[in-house]
């Protein structure tokens, strides 16, 4: 019952903001409310609760519960950001439906409808990409992007739906087909590249909270989702058999881990910056999932939640020097909090220790060097490469001096960095915490993977 | 075998129109022949769940058009949609049949097709139709279709599966009307965009 109630504040919320979404006063509390009530709820969640709804089967796993509390969090701080500093009607709308279908995700037991209601959840944001229509191509990014979600999530709907349907007696060659096609569907979706095109677009035309709810919550539910729906659509032993099915994906974190960060250091400005740094991560993580090993997809996982978090403090960051800096470029004297939520935001996003992310990146690319020497290497260069665009981005940032005594007016962004960080600081002081649940996943999908 | 040469030829209409609401309207008889086809395999609900989300759909692309006269030319693109969902059934048929190895005879023209090879050629057409205006779409009216078009496909390979069919079915049909909306949204903005 607990676990409809979750959902279902989320899901009734954000039908009450959308009846109300054009006043301000009275859709910035509701959300506020609603999101909290939804995370008193899952963290009141014990770990394994069990469920129906129609004839689905509900579970929270502790891996749920984890990253459910995680991205909650961040919608939180993203709608807490929009309320105070940067007022958009459809935001909060879409924020809570976002935040009912990703708590759908990670409650369903069935594929199908894990795979389904993660593709509503890509689908919602559209409406918050497109701003000012007539002055930028905003609308023109939200296309492009409503057309690599349609098209991956169909995919993968179709390859599960055949999976599910197949006779066993299938030789090898058709599950492959559909593995493939279920991990071109989830690249689509996760912008990996070479399907980044639509999120390059969507990071210089979005605004960016909208950024922040898809690559600061959606992204690293996607990720989410696709280990869960690996584990659970009974694939992954085909997987092992077939090496080449496991060098795809490989092949795909390596190119989105290495193309990402030689992007991000050429990136033209602070968002880009921010996009490709995820893409970077999560091609990270795509190659410590496709390493099959336990601390490669603990490692893979905890890089997905930590770089969820980075991002929306540094997009939010950057939305703010923007912002303040008008016309000019923006430095650091125009808004040093936000500036240094940004610099804090780059430390998690490269798994600098002591922040959580440390540990994940370390496990990743252990396991990198052990799977081969060049894909390990391969995954210093790209650390290396974001440290240095992150770098890049800060000199740029304080190239001019910066009164140390002097704040921005209403300094939200810099107050949210702030809270990120500290989380991000705690989280790696203990580790457990973000571990745990993510190890007793690993478990499970260990024995789907040799379920002998 | 019929209602499998409706959908081909629905889905003809609907990728060839060249005014929304034709696309709209041609959309609308897609989803009714493929409601036929998968009528033999499939229960009343989950019949009426799949007639209802199709319904909504194009009513919510008619109302998107604004006027008769809103669209995309299909020019080219009609053709090579055409010809790529031809080959690419084929070729997913022969790779992904799920029909057991005992029936090989083609399912008669009328009447049932319990072994359900007309739902798949008929979800496979719905797909590789869909994937292939989806990627030669120049704006958000194709790009709609052809994401609605594979959402109908997915609906139908979601009758041949052992899973939760009624919960599953109304997932597919409220992802459906949700491609609708987003895609209906785009099409607004994008008219305010084009007519500045």
């Amino acid at each position: 019952m607990i676990l409809i109630a979750t959902g279902g504040v989320l899901a009734a919320a954000a039908c009450v903001a959308f009846a109300v979404r054009k006043h301000l006063a009275i859709v910035g509390p509701l959300t506020v409310l609603a999101l909290a009530a939804a995370i008193a709820l899952a963290y009141a969640t014990p770990v394994d609760t069990t469920g129906d709804l129609l004839d689905l089967q509900l579970r929270l796993s502790a891996l749920g519960r984890l990253s459910a509390l995680v991205l909650f969090a961040t919608t939180l701080l993203l709608v807490i950001h929009v309320w105070i500093d940067e007022p958009a009607y459809n935001f909060f709308p879409t924020a809570l439906a976002i935040g009912a279908c990703v708590y759908a995700v990670f409650v369903l037991v069935e594929p199908l409808a894990i795979c389904g209601a993660l593709i509503l959840g890509l689908l919602l944001p559209v409406g918050s990409f497109t701003f000012h229509v007539t002055e930028n191509r905003s609308v023109e990014a939200a296309v492009r992007h409503f057309e690599f979600v349609a098209l991956g999530g169909s995919l993968a709907l179709s390859a599960l739906a055949l999976a599910s349907g197949l006779p066993h007696d299938q030789p090898a060659t058709t599950f492959v087909l559909l593995v493939v096609i279920l991990f071109v569907a989830f690249a689509l979706m996760l912008a990996a590249i070479p399907f980044h095109t639509h999120a390059a677009l969507l990071a210089s035309e979005a605004p960016t909270p909208a950024l922040g709810l898809y690559f600061g919550v959606l992204v690293p539910a996607t990720f989410v989702a696709f280990a869960e729906i690996l584990t659970l659509s009974g694939i992954l032993p085909a997987i092992v058999q077939v090496a080449t099915v496991q060098d795809l994906l490989l092949g795909i974190g390596l190119v989105s881990a290495l193309g990402g960060a030689v992007l991000a250091l050429g990136a033209a400005d602070l968002r880009r910056l921010v996009v490709y740094s995820v893409i970077a991560n999560l091609g990270a993580a795509l190659v410590g999932m496709a390493t099959l090993s336990g601390p490669g997809i603990v490692g893979a996982l905890a890089i997905a939640l930590v770089t969820g978090a980075c991002a929306t403090q540094q997009l939010l960051a950057a939305g703010t020097l923007e912002a303040r800096a008008g016309m000019d470029t923006p430095r650091a004297r125009y808004a040093p909090l936000a500036a240094a939520a940004f610099v804090a935001g780059g430390i998690g996003m490269i798994g600098a220790p002591p922040l959580v992310g440390f540990p994940g990146r370390f496990f990743v690319e252990l396991i990198a060097y052990q799977y081969s020497g060049a894909a390990g290497t391969a995954l210093v260069v790209s650390t290396l490469a974001l440290l240095a665009a992150q770098l890049r981005a800060v000199l740029g940032l304080f190239s001019d001096p910066v009164d140390p005594l002097r704040v921005e007016r209403r300094p939200v962004a810099g107050v949210i960095g702030a809270v990120i960080f500290l989380t991000l600081l705690v989280g790696g002081l203990l580790p457990d915490v973000l571990l745990r649940p993510i190890a007793a996943f690993v478990e499970e999908f260990l024995k789907a993977l040799r379920p002998l | 075998m019929i209602w499998l040469g409706a959908v081909a030829v629905t889905v003809l209409a609907a990728n060839g129109a060249a005014r929304l609401r034709r696309a709209a309207g041609a959309f609308f008889l897609v989803s009714l022949a493929a409601d036929a086809v998968g009528a033999s395999t499939t229960s009343l609900p989950l019949l009426a769940v799949a007639a209802c989300a199709g319904t909504v759909s194009a009513a919510i692309l008619y109302v998107a058009a604004g006027d008769e006269t809103y669209g995309e030319e299909p020019g080219w693109r009609l053709w090579m949609a055409t010809i790529v969902a031809g080959g690419a059934t084929a070729a997913a048929f022969a790779s992904f049949r799920t029909v057991a190895a005992g029936i090989a005879a083609p399912p008669p023209p009328y009447g049932d097709d319990p072994a359900g090879v007309t739902v798949q050629v008929a979800a496979f057409w719905l797909l590789s139709s869909g994937v292939a205006i989806l990627l030669s779409a120049r704006s958000a009216v194709r790009a709609t279709l052809g994401a609605l078009l594979m959402t109908s496909g997915v609906q139908l390979l979601i009758r041949l599966t052992t899973g939760p069919h009624l919960a599953l079915s109304l997932l597919v049909a409220w992802l459906q009307v949700v491609v609708a909306l987003a895609g209906a949204f785009l099409i607004v903005n994008e008219r305010v965009t084009r007519d500045r």
